[in-house]
């Protein structure tokens, strides 16, 4: 048994058994007419919901839509959330100042912000898109504090030595070090703003995109389009943090493989 | 995005302050938020006064309207989370234990992990309704996935070196489990289950927000669609602050459950 879980293809067929059983299941459950049988769809139907949402073009506009929902989101609450990181682990009053009121805000359920955001700027996109900005705007805060806050004093010192002025000691030995960590909570943005970008298209509605897509189908009880946005979800999610670990691996690739 | 997005962002390393400090800062805090309305700047249809919202609190909590939300949703947490966990520490150990159990379940798991749970949302509800079934079967999912994860790590990171004495020693299967599978384990078991209550809880609060008759979520959708900002306020604080009371709590936890490691 052993020797033959070694080999790959043996081990590709039997991770192929599960998935397998649970499509035979599922297109069991919809032809059988049971209770649920409505919300089982057919697998055919799934394939040409896919393929009808393909030829619309609706599903890349959803993709693109979404896209670039994570993407402005990311850039907001990412450039907000280096800045104030290195800000305030330069600059400690400012620490003293904000951190309270950060850590507070961050104790908030993401979506609970909704409603009240609701109040403030409406139901509209322009809340998605805060809320898809205060997802990445933490993870990228926090690394880049902890980035500046941990770079080695020795390399501090080198520069006491060498009389850099602090511009010169922010721009060749803080940010350098910091690097890693602030493109660490890049990645980790990224990776929130994508699922927070799902999320408030879901509870909203507006604006198009893939989440956007189930919550309408989900009304009009149209189960092969939101397993189709599901997939696509799964699929571009993977896609686009894959590629954002392997930028970040390239822009690092001076740094000693250390861990 | 597997592991960048399993674990939390770290705080920033708490710095040694005494309890008056770190009681200063709520309160400077609260004392802004109430002279910033009281110096008119925003009329109260955009931010009401804490004062405000803390009347709105006790009026809730006189009526029993309050604690019937956080009861309902603490509820629904601890149902969730509690089916979600188990069967995550299940799953995770028994792929970690077993090669077969790997090559078969492992890639479909870590296929549907690619979901973002909050994905699921539209599907449960076409599946189970917008009732009690939908809100405990979200968080199950949002529990699972980080426990299971945990699990299978950790019972994989145990030494091999470990096993083998235990098997020079000849320990039986129970000592084994009880005394060096479950304490090797338990630091990464239980950050797994930090991290899933975390994501529990905020899945909730959106579940909530979309379809619920009672929760904390939806006393704040209430509040919003009333144009009621007391009220939503009042939720926005009441969730911060179980949130904050479920991370510390994990958090202490998790510090005992790791207390030998140190030690």
């Amino acid at each position: 048994m052993k020797a033959l879980l070694a080999r790959g293809w043996v081990r590709a067929v039997i991770g192929l058994v599960a998935p397998a059983l649970f499509l035979i299941w599922w297109q069991v459950q919809a032809l059988s007419g049971g209770a649920h049988a409505l919300a089982f769809a057919p697998l055919e139907s799934v394939g040409a919901a896919f393929v009808e949402l393909a030829v619309q073009g609706s599903l890349f506009s959803d993709m693109a839509a979404t896209l670039s929902r994570s993407l402005s989101g990311l850039a907001i609450g990412g450039a907000l959330g280096i800045a104030l990181g290195v800000a305030m682990a330069i600059w400690r009053p400012l620490d003293r100042l904000l951190n309270p009121l950060l850590q507070a805000i961050r104790q908030v359920p993401l979506m609970g912000w909704l409603p009240l955001l609701g109040l403030w700027v409406g139901t509209g996109q322009g809340t998605e898109l805060i809320v898809v900005s205060l997802s990445a705007f933490f993870p990228t805060l926090l690394n880049s504090y902890e980035g500046v806050a941990g770079v080695e004093r020795r390399f501090l010192e080198v520069g006491q030595v060498y009389g850099f002025t602090p511009w010169q000691r922010f721009r060749l030995i803080l940010l350098p070090g910091a690097m890693p960590l602030i493109l660490t909570g890049l990645t980790q943005g990224l990776a929130f703003a994508w699922i927070a970008s799902i999320a408030s298209e879901i509870l909203l509605g507006v604006g198009g995109g893939l989440g956007v897509t189930m919550q309408l189908a989900q009304m009009q009880q149209r189960l092969d389009i939101i397993l189709v946005a599901i997939l696509v979800t799964a699929a571009l999610g993977f896609t686009i943090n894959q590629l954002f670990l392997r930028l970040r691996q390239h822009l690092l690739r001076w740094q000693a493989p250390l861990r | 995005m597997a592991s960048t997005a399993l674990r939390a962002p770290a705080a920033p390393a708490p710095r040694r302050q005494s309890p008056l400090a770190s009681l200063l800062a709520p309160v400077v805090l609260l004392a802004l938020w109430q002279l910033l309305c009281l110096s008119g700047v925003f009329p109260p249809q955009v931010l009401v006064p804490p004062s405000e919202v803390g009347r709105t609190l006790s009026q809730l909590a006189e009526t029993g309207e309050l604690q019937r939300h956080v009861g309902e949703s603490m509820a629904r947490l601890a149902l969730g989370f509690t089916i979600g966990a188990l069967a995550g520490l299940a799953f995770g150990a028994a792929i970690a234990l077993s090669r077969l159990a790997e090559a078969a379940l492992a890639p479909f798991f870590f296929a549907v992990w690619q979901v973002p749970v909050i994905a699921f949302v539209p599907m449960l509800v076409i599946f189970l309704g917008i009732d009690e079934q939908f809100k405990v079967a979200i968080v199950v999912l949002a529990a699972f996935f980080p426990v299971a994860l945990a699990a299978f790590d950790g019972v994989r990171g145990v030494p091999g070196a470990w096993l083998e004495v235990a098997r020079v020693y000849r320990t039986r299967l129970p000592d084994l489990v009880l005394r060096i599978l479950v304490p090797a384990t338990l630091p990464a078991v239980v950050t797994g289950l930090r991290v899933a209550l975390t994501r529990a809880w905020v899945v909730l609060i959106a579940a909530e927000l979309l379809a619920a008759d009672s929760g904390i979520g939806q006393m704040m959708e209430m509040g919003r669609q009333m144009f009621r900002i007391d009220v939503v306020l009042a939720g926005v604080v009441v969730s911060g602050v179980i949130g904050f009371l479920l991370d510390r709590g994990a958090k202490a936890v998790e510090r005992r459950a790791s207390r030998w490691r140190t030690a």
